[in-house]
C-alpha cells in the first residue's frame, strides 16, 4: 500500500455490519493534512458510524481505517495522540464542574503522552481560557445543571484547546445557539489556519458551506458523492431565471434544459450542462433580465436525496 | 401484535376520552418490561427456593423424633437467627419451611422493592426519557402510579412463585398462600423506601445508596430483635419484623397486615408530596449545582473513578462496619457455651458451619460478610459497565486512554476497595467482640476478613467476564449466580446432594475461619480462576464494539 505523507484520514473498503444491518458500505476516504471535509448526510445514512471506526470505538467489519498512518482499531492509543473529538451527545460526568471536566480531560491527554517521538496534542491552558471566555462557560458550574448546548461547548472547548492536529466532530454545534454556532466557526477558521485537519460531520448545510474545502455525501452508508463545492456545484442543476419584456417566446425542446413557467413574463431554466444552447436559443427574443445562480449546497443535497433508491449513483 | 402495540402516540391524542387510561397501561406496561430479567431472576428464585425447603426437611429429617430433637437444639440457637428470624415450631414441617423460607426471602424481598421502585422511578427519570414521555398528554401522577403498579405486578409474581413453590414442596394451599403473603408483605414498604429515597437524592445511585442503607438498618433491627433478650418490641419497627409478627403457620395474625399496609401508604404519601415540590431529575437534597474546582483525583481515569465511587465505598464500610460491630458485641450472649457435637453436626447440615462458640458465631457471619464483599465487586463492575452504558466511556477511549488500562485500573480498585471492606469487617467485629467481652483475637478476626477475599476475587472474574461479553446484561448474570451459589450453600447439604454438587458452589469452599483453618488449596484455586476470568474478559472487551444505549 502506497502511503502519501501528509494524509490524516485515510479509509480503505472500511464496511461495518450490525447484525443484518449494513451500516457502512466500503467506504474510501482520503482527507489530507490541512483540510477541513465536511462529512454529510441525513441521520442515519451512517455518519456517526464512520466515526466510531475512525475511533476504535466499534470493529471495522471488513477493511480499514487509518489515522495518520496508524491503523486506527489496533493501534487507538497511539491515533488518539494526534487526535480529538467533540460526540453528538455531551457525554460527561454529573458530579463534576466544567471546569474539572476540562482539567480531567486534559490532564488524561498529558499523561498519556509520553511518547517523545509522536507530536501529542497538549492542552494549551491560555488558549483554553480565552476558548472559555469566548463561548461564556460557567466553569464553576456542575455538569448535571448544564442545559445540553452548555455540555456541547465543555467538549467543544476540551477538543479545541488541545490543539490537536486532527479535528474530529460530530454534529458539533447541536444543542449550541447561533452566536455561539458563529463562535464555534472561527475556532475551526482558526485551526483551519493553523494547518489543523477538520472532520466535520454534519447535517447543517450552510455550517459546511461556510468552512468545508471538501465535502462527501452519503447516503444507506455509501458515500454516494465527493468533491469540492465547485466540483459539486458542476455536477447538478444551475438555474437561470429570465424576464422577457414581450411575450413569451416558444422555445424549441433543448437537449439537457428544463423549462418551466414561473411569472407572467418569466421562465426558469434548469441546465445540467453548459449555458450556450439556451443563450443561442434566447438570442433575438425579447429579454428583459438574466438571473443565473449557483446552486447552493441545499440544493445539491436534496437533489441527492430527491432521487429514488433506484437511481442511486453507484 | 396485541392491540395495546397498535396504540402509539398519535392514536392516544386523537381519542380524547380514553388517553390517560390508554397512556397508564403503555407506561405500566413498559415499566414491566423494563424490570423482566430482574422479576424473571427473583420469580425463579424464590419458587425454587420455597419448593426445596420442605422438600429437604424430610428427607434430611425423616422421623418425628428426628424432627423433635432438630427442633429442641435449634429453637434455642440464637446465632441462626440472623438470617431466618424467630422459629417456631421447628418439628413440623411447615413449621420448619415457615421459619427457613419466611427469614431468607423477606431480605430477597426488600432488596427487590427498593431496587424495583429507584429503577423504575428515578433510574427512568435520570436516563431522560420521562421527560419525553410528561413532553405528551401524561401527567407525572400517572408515570408514578405507573410505576408503582409495575412493581405491583412483580409483586404478584413473585407471590405466585413462593406460593407454588411451597404447595409443590407438599404444604397446605391456605397455609402457603398466607406465608408467601407475608414475605412479599415486605417489598411494598421498601418499594416505598426507594420511591421515598428517589424523591431526596440527588441521582438514582445515589438513592439505592440511601435506600440500601435503611434497609440495612431495619435488617439489623430484625437482627437485634430475634437474637438478643428484652429487644422483642424492635420488630414491630421494622417491615422484616412484621413478615415475622404475621405468624405463618404459628397462630396467624392477619392484622399485623396493617402495619406494613400504613407504612407504605405513608411512605407513598410523604413521596408524593415531595414529587410536587421538586424539579425532574433533581432531589430534594440536591447539593449545590456550582461548586469550586477540586482538582484532587482527576489525574487518571482510575482516581476519577475513586472519587465518583467515594460515596459509595463510605457507606459499604460504614454499613459492614456497624453490623460487624453490633453482631460482635453480642457474640458472647447469642453462642450458648456447652453444645453438643451432634448438634454441631446438625448444623453443619444447614451450611453454616459451628455456631457454638463466639468465635464460631463470628466465623458465621464472615460467610455473609464474604457475600456482601462479593456482592460490592459486582456493584464495582456494575458501575464500570454503567460508564459504558451511558456514553462516557467514548468520551474517554476517544481520548488517548487504552481500553485495558481503564478496565484493569476499575478491577484494581474494586480490589483494593474490597480488601479494605473485609479488613474493616474484621477490624470492627473485634471491636464489638471485646466491648462485648468476648474474648476473640484481633488477628484472627482479621484473618476471617480476609479469608473472604479469594472467593470475592472469584466473583470479581466472574462479573468482569460476564461485563466484557454482555454488557446489558452482565450484572444481572453476576448477581443471579451469586445469589444461586449463596443459596445452594445453604439449601445444598440439607437435601443430601452428593458430594461433587455441594462443592460446585464456591462458597463451599471458603472455610469458617477462625474456627476452622484457612484453606489455602481452595484459596489459591479460586484466586488462579477469577484472576484468568478477568485475564479473558479484559482481552474480549479489547476486541469488541464499545456499547451504549
Amino acid at each position: 500500500m502506497v502511503w502519501r505523507m501528509g494524509t490524516a484520514i485515510r479509509t480503505h473498503g472500511l464496511s461495518k455490519r450490525y447484525g443484518a444491518t449494513l451500516a457502512l458500505d466500503s467506504l474510501d476516504l482520503e482527507i489530507e493534512q490541512g483540510e477541513v471535509y465536511g462529512y454529510l448526510g441525513p441521520n442515519g445514512s451512517g455518519k456517526t458510524t464512520t466515526i466510531r471506526l475512525l475511533l476504535g470505538l466499534h470493529r471495522p467489519s471488513a477493511g480499514r481505517a487509518e489515522l495518520f498512518g496508524v491503523d486506527a482499531w489496533r493501534d487507538r492509543v497511539a491515533a488518539h495522540r494526534r487526535v480529538a473529538y467533540v460526540s453528538a451527545e455531551p457525554f460527561l460526568w454529573p458530579s463534576l464542574t466544567a471546569g474539572e471536566t476540562l482539567d480531567f480531560l486534559g490532564k488524561l491527554r498529558a499523561s498519556t503522552s509520553g511518547v517523545p517521538s509522536i507530536q501529542s496534542p497538549r492542552v494549551d491552558l491560555a488558549y483554553r481560557d480565552r476558548l472559555i471566555e469566548q463561548f461564556e462557560l460557567d466553569e464553576r458550574k456542575k455538569v448535571r445543571a448544564l442545559s445540553k448546548g452548555n455540555r456541547q461547548k465543555v467538549q467543544l472547548v476540551a477538543a479545541l484547546a488541545t490543539r490537536a492536529e486532527l479535528l474530529v466532530l460530530d454534529e458539533p454545534t447541536s444543542g449550541l445557539d447561533p452566536l455561539m454556532e458563529m463562535v464555534f466557526r472561527e475556532c475551526v477558521q482558526e485551526a483551519k489556519a493553523r494547518g489543523q485537519t477538520v472532520f466535520l460531520s454534519s447535517h447543517i448545510l450552510s455550517e459546511v458551506e461556510a468552512l468545508c474545502d471538501r465535502v462527501g455525501i452519503l447516503r444507506d452508508g455509501r458515500l454516494v458523492e465527493q468533491g469540492t463545492l465547485a466540483e459539486l456545484r458542476h455536477l447538478s442543476a444551475q438555474t437561470v431565471d429570465v424576464t422577457f419584456s414581450g411575450p413569451l417566446p416558444e422555445l424549441a425542446p433543448l437537449q439537457g434544459v428544463h423549462a418551466t413557467r414561473t411569472g407572467p413574463q418569466t421562465l426558469r431554466f434548469e441546465l445540467a450542462g453548459s449555458a450556450g444552447p439556451l443563450i443561442d436559443a434566447l438570442a433575438g427574443h425579447q429579454v428583459a433580465t438574466i438571473r443565473s445562480r449557483e446552486t447552493s449546497l441545499e440544493e445539491i443535497f436534496l437533489h441527492q436525496y430527491d432521487t429514488s433508491p433506484e437511481h442511486v449513483p453507484s | 401484535m396485541s392491540p395495546l402495540d397498535t396504540a402509539t402516540g398519535p392514536e392516544l391524542t386523537r381519542r380524547q376520552g380514553g388517553i390517560t387510561t390508554s397512556a397508564w397501561v403503555l407506561l405500566t406496561r413498559r415499566a414491566f418490561l423494563d424490570a423482566r430479567i430482574r422479576t424473571i431472576v427473583f420469580v425463579y428464585v424464590f419458587a425454587l427456593y420455597a419448593y426445596i425447603q420442605p422438600r429437604g426437611y424430610r428427607s434430611a429429617y425423616p422421623t418425628a423424633s428426628q424432627r423433635q430433637a432438630f427442633a429442641d437444639s435449634f429453637e434455642t440457637n440464637r446465632g441462626l437467627r440472623l438470617l431466618f428470624g424467630l422459629p417456631h415450631h421447628l418439628a413440623s414441617v411447615s413449621g420448619y419451611t415457615a421459619w427457613r423460607v419466611g427469614g431468607v426471602l423477606a431480605i430477597a424481598a426488600a432488596g427487590y422493592g427498593l431496587v424495583a421502585a429507584v429503577r423504575a422511578t428515578r433510574a427512568e427519570e435520570d436516563s431522560g426519557r420521562l421527560e419525553t414521555v410528561l413532553a405528551g398528554p401524561v401527567s407525572k401522577r400517572t408515570v408514578g402510579t405507573a410505576a408503582l403498579a409495575a412493581i405491583g405486578i412483580g409483586i404478584a409474581l413473585l407471590w405466585v412463585a413462593e406460593f407454588a413453590g411451597l404447595v409443590l414442596g407438599g404444604l397446605p394451599a391456605g397455609g402457603a398462600a398466607y406465608l408467601a403473603l407475608a414475605t412479599v408483605s415486605v417489598i411494598p414498604v421498601c418499594a416505598g423506601i426507594g420511591v421515598l429515597a428517589a424523591q431526596l437524592a440527588p441521582d438514582h445511585r445515589t438513592a439505592s445508596l440511601l435506600g440500601g442503607v435503611l434497609i440495612a438498618v431495619l435488617f439489623l433491627l430484625r437482627v437485634l430483635a430475634d437474637s438478643l433478650n428484652g429487644l422483642g418490641w424492635l420488630r414491630w419497627v421494622t417491615p422484616l419484623g412484621w413478615a415475622e409478627q404475621l405468624r405463618p403457620f404459628a397462630g396467624a395474625q392477619p392484622v399485623v397486615l396493617l402495619a406494613p399496609a400504613l407504612a407504605t401508604l405513608l411512605l407513598l404519601a410523604l413521596a408524593a408530596r415531595l414529587a410536587a415540590t421538586r424539579d425532574i431529575g433533581t432531589g430534594v437534597l440536591s447539593s449545590h449545582d456550582t461548586a469550586d474546582a477540586r482538582t484532587r483525583l482527576l489525574h487518571s481515569t482510575t482516581a476519577q473513578a475513586v472519587r465518583e465511587q467515594q460515596g459509595v465505598l463510605i457507606a459499604w464500610a460504614m454499613s459492614v462496619g456497624v453490623f460487624l460491630f453490633i453482631l460482635g458485641t453480642v457474640a458472647k450472649s447469642i453462642s450458648p457455651a456447652d453444645i453438643s457435637k451432634s448438634l454441631d453436626k446438625d448444623l453443619a447440615k444447614l451450611g453454616s458451619g459451628a455456631i457454638t462458640s463466639p468465635t464460631g458465631y463470628l466465623a458465621f457471619i464472615f460467610i455473609f460478610v464474604a457475600v456482601a464483599v462479593c456482592a460490592f465487586v459486582c456493584g464495582q463492575v456494575g458501575a464500570a459497565g454503567q460508564e459504558e452504558a451511558e456514553g462516557r466511556l467514548e468520551t474517554l477511549l476517544a481520548l488517548p486512554v487504552g481500553r485495558r488500562r481503564w478496565l484493569a485500573g476499575r478491577l484494581g480498585l474494586a480490589a483494593v476497595a474490597a480488601t479494605a471492606l473485609a479488613l474493616t469487617a474484621g477490624l470492627l467485629a473485634w471491636a464489638g467482640a471485646s466491648t462485648g467481652s468476648a474474648h476473640v483475637s484481633l488477628p484472627h478476626l482479621l484473618e476471617a476478613g480476609a479469608n473472604t477475599l479469594p472467593v470475592t476475587i472469584l466473583f470479581l472474574g466472574i462479573a468482569t467476564l460476564a461485563y466484557a461479553t454482555v454488557p446489558r446484561i452482565g450484572q444481572v448474570i453476576s448477581y443471579g449466580l451469586l445469589a444461586v451459589a449463596f443459596l445452594w450453600q445453604i439449601v445444598g447439604s440439607l437435601l443430601a446432594a452428593p458430594q461433587w454438587l455441594l462443592d460446585v458452589t464456591p462458597f463451599a469452599h471458603v472455610a469458617a475461619v477462625p474456627t476452622e483453618p484457612f484453606r489455602a488449596v481452595a484459596a489459591i484455586v479460586m484466586v488462579v480462576i477469577g484472576a484468568a476470568l478477568m485475564l479473558a474478559a479484559l482481552v474480549w472487551f479489547d476486541e469488541r464494539d464499545l456499547a451504549h444505549d
